[in-house]
């Protein structure tokens, strides 16, 4: 039988028959396949050194000068600061995981993943890792410049549960992106516009410049829902241990629960809205066509 | 050199034009004279034909209810999160600087809209649509499509600023009272602010010209810096002098202080004030209606001056290595 003749099958990883280990090897090239030219453009397109890192510095550095303007508690700094870090990453998760899949569609990519025999989480992964990688040299500038500008001062007791939330915020955080990806694709030429209302509006509800239990039931709502939320919120209440600001959020140790299963509940949605995606792109074809 | 038929050389090519409509001259080359137009109505043309699709693009291939939310709920927000931060700290004991922030925050929606809708039309139609090569050789002026397709976000902008103001009068206590403000200073200064808005576009545009598909935060990093020195939502005076010299350099501040000082007289100064450079400098606790309008016309020649030549330098570069048509993407 000649190995050009058609047999049905239910995915291009059924079709290709490799061995498991195979497979496996064949997703981890894929996500280093897709990270790699997100961090290698780190170093090749210079102009985001200044446009991603000094440029967003200097609209943190606004907030930080609307409270020193209102002789604000010098925590609120902090806040301030901690949360021009944090838009680093959701501004990744927005532009480049939410949007992006939309954008390989419409540069005529996307059927070519579709058409390869690896899984498309692992192409999602891969745009994880590199925009991880590539946030986090932003987000560790802002921090550490606007820090020492601004003479923050921090006070941890818990090293490690910090570390534990701010690693359970990116989890989340991606975990939505890949969520959003599939869907924004779905709603085709409108995932432009929501990106414009997942951003101020999100940093409103999520208290990115001040204490989200100012917002009562919004913040509430904020908090079980959007991941910028309540890591922001539990990160702030370990990085400023013993600083007033209001209270009525729960404990860091809650909060970090709620992170992991927002991140669970996050990728298994983005497994599923992926597998509902493909089934579609198979069926009716449409999502090649671009630019709709 | 005129493009024409092999042992022509005496002969126009545009002489030897049939009139045949679109058809081929009589000697079967390429006649520059039928693609240069370029007059007035040439570009009028181009540009209402560039705003139309600007405005087709923003607003049509959306659902209506979806548009408007989009448009008022960003500059909404980002004047609720400033509120909010002022009644935190002040718990609402200073309502004429919660006035300002509304004011302030409205307004840079608008310069954001504006800056974005030049740049994003390049990466759009570079990366996206992939049509950048061919508006660049047709007929209409570059620079004028530009600024048709970045009219429509600017008018986009401007009703989310409008609304944002509006809900700050209604609900936020924001002072407004028609029968006091200077209309003839807020039109000249509106108009002066939108021309330039524009220019930073431009400038902006240029430099996605050179850039990659990832340009599409650019705008808003540099509004973002544009809106610690422009006296949007605090007055400058709390900043360090030389922070305050560059934003006295910045159109955008005078044009901020314009709108304040024409419909919200009741509202400080963000150029003047106690321990501003500005008062140290001139002796004045804050710039009169003249000052204010001669300082952004300067600044603004400034700025347009360097836009256009940097778009130049820009464009030609882009020509020179073949980015036009240079899609990318990561």
């Amino acid at each position: 039988m000649s190995v050009f003749a058609s047999s049905p099958a239910a995915s291009p990883q059924e079709a290709a028959a490799w061995s498991p280990r195979r497979q496996l090897l064949t997703d981890l090239r894929s996500v280093r396949g897709r990270a790699y030219p997100r961090i290698t453009g780190l170093f090749r397109e210079k102009s985001w050194v200044f446009f991603e890192i000094l440029l967003p510095f200097l609209a943190t550095s606004a907030f930080v000068f609307v409270y020193r303007a209102l002789q604000a508690p010098p925590e609120y700094v902090g806040f301030v600061v901690l949360g021009g870090a944090m838009t680093a990453f959701w501004l990744n998760v927005i532009w480049m995981m939410a949007s992006q899949l939309w954008w390989e569609k419409s540069q005529g990519n996307l059927e070519l993943y579709f058409a390869a025999p690896m899984s498309f989480m692992a192409i999602l992964f891969g745009m994880a890792v590199g925009g991880l990688v590539m946030s986090s040299s932003r987000a560790l500038v802002v921090l550490a410049v606007a820090t020492l500008l601004y003479g923050v001062s921090f006070a941890v007791d818990q090293w490690l549960l910090l570390l534990a939330v701010f690693g359970l915020t990116l989890a989340a955080l991606y975990g939505l992106g890949m969520m959003l990806a599939s869907l924004f694709l779905m709603w085709g030429r409108e995932a432009f516009h929501l990106t414009q209302l997942f951003t101020e509006p999100v940093y409103f509800v999520s208290g990115l410049n001040f204490p989200v239990a100012r917002l009562g039931l919004l913040g509430a709502l904020a908090l079980g829902t959007i991941p910028l939320a309540v890591g922001l919120d539990a990160m702030r209440q370990l990085a400023f241990v013993g600083a007033e600001f209001p209270v009525g959020t729960p404990s860091p140790e809650v909060e970090a629960v709620i992170l992991v299963v927002m991140t669970a509940v996050f990728v298994l949605a983005a497994r599923w809205t992926l597998n509902v995606l493909e089934r579609r792109a198979r069926q009716e074809g449409r999502l090649s066509v671009r630019w709709q | 050199m005129a493009v024409g038929p092999s042992g022509s050389g005496t002969t126009s090519p545009s002489a030897t034009t049939t009139g045949d409509g679109l058809a081929s001259p009589a000697w079967g080359g390429f006649d520059p004279a039928r693609a240069r137009g370029r007059d007035v109505r040439d570009h009028w043309r181009s540009f209402r034909t560039a705003a139309h699709l600007g405005w087709l693009m923003e607003a049509n291939w959306t659902d209506p209810l979806l548009f408007f939310i989009y448009s008022v709920a960003k500059p909404l927000s980002a004047a609720l999160i400033l509120v909010v931060m002022v009644e935190i700290v002040s718990g609402g004991a200073d309502p004429a600087y919660r006035a300002f922030v509304v004011v302030g925050t409205a307004l840079w929606s608008l310069v954001l809209a504006g800056i974005a809708g030049l740049a994003w039309s390049i990466l759009d139609d570079r990366e996206r649509y992939r049509m950048l090569r061919y508006v660049y050789v047709s007929p209409s002026d570059f620079q004028v499509v530009l600024l048709g397709r970045g009219v429509a976000r600017l008018a986009v902008g401007a009703m989310g600023a409008f609304i944002t103001i509006a809900v700050g009068v209604v609900l936020l206590g924001v002072p407004f009272d028609p029968l006091r403000v200077d209309w003839l200073l807020l039109i000249v200064d509106l108009a002066l602010g939108l021309w330039v808005i524009v220019a930073i576009g431009m400038l902006l545009a240029a430099i996605c010209l050179q850039t990659r598909q990832e340009s599409w935060s650019y705008p808003e990093a540099l509004a973002g810096a544009l809106f610690l020195v422009s006296g949007v939502v605090f007055p400058l005076a709390v900043l360090p002098s030389a922070l305050q010299a560059i934003g006295m350099a910045t159109p955008l501040t005078w044009w901020i202080e314009g709108v304040r000082h024409a419909a919200f007289p009741d509202m400080p100064s963000s150029v003047g004030g106690a321990g501003s450079l500005w008062s140290t400098l001139t002796g004045t606790a804050a710039p009169d209606a003249a000052t204010i309008i001669v300082a952004l016309l300067g600044t603004g020649a400034v700025v347009t001056l360097a836009a256009t030549g940097v778009f130049r330098v820009s464009e030609r570069r882009a020509k020179d290595r073949g980015l036009l048509d240079q899609t990318t993407g990561s």
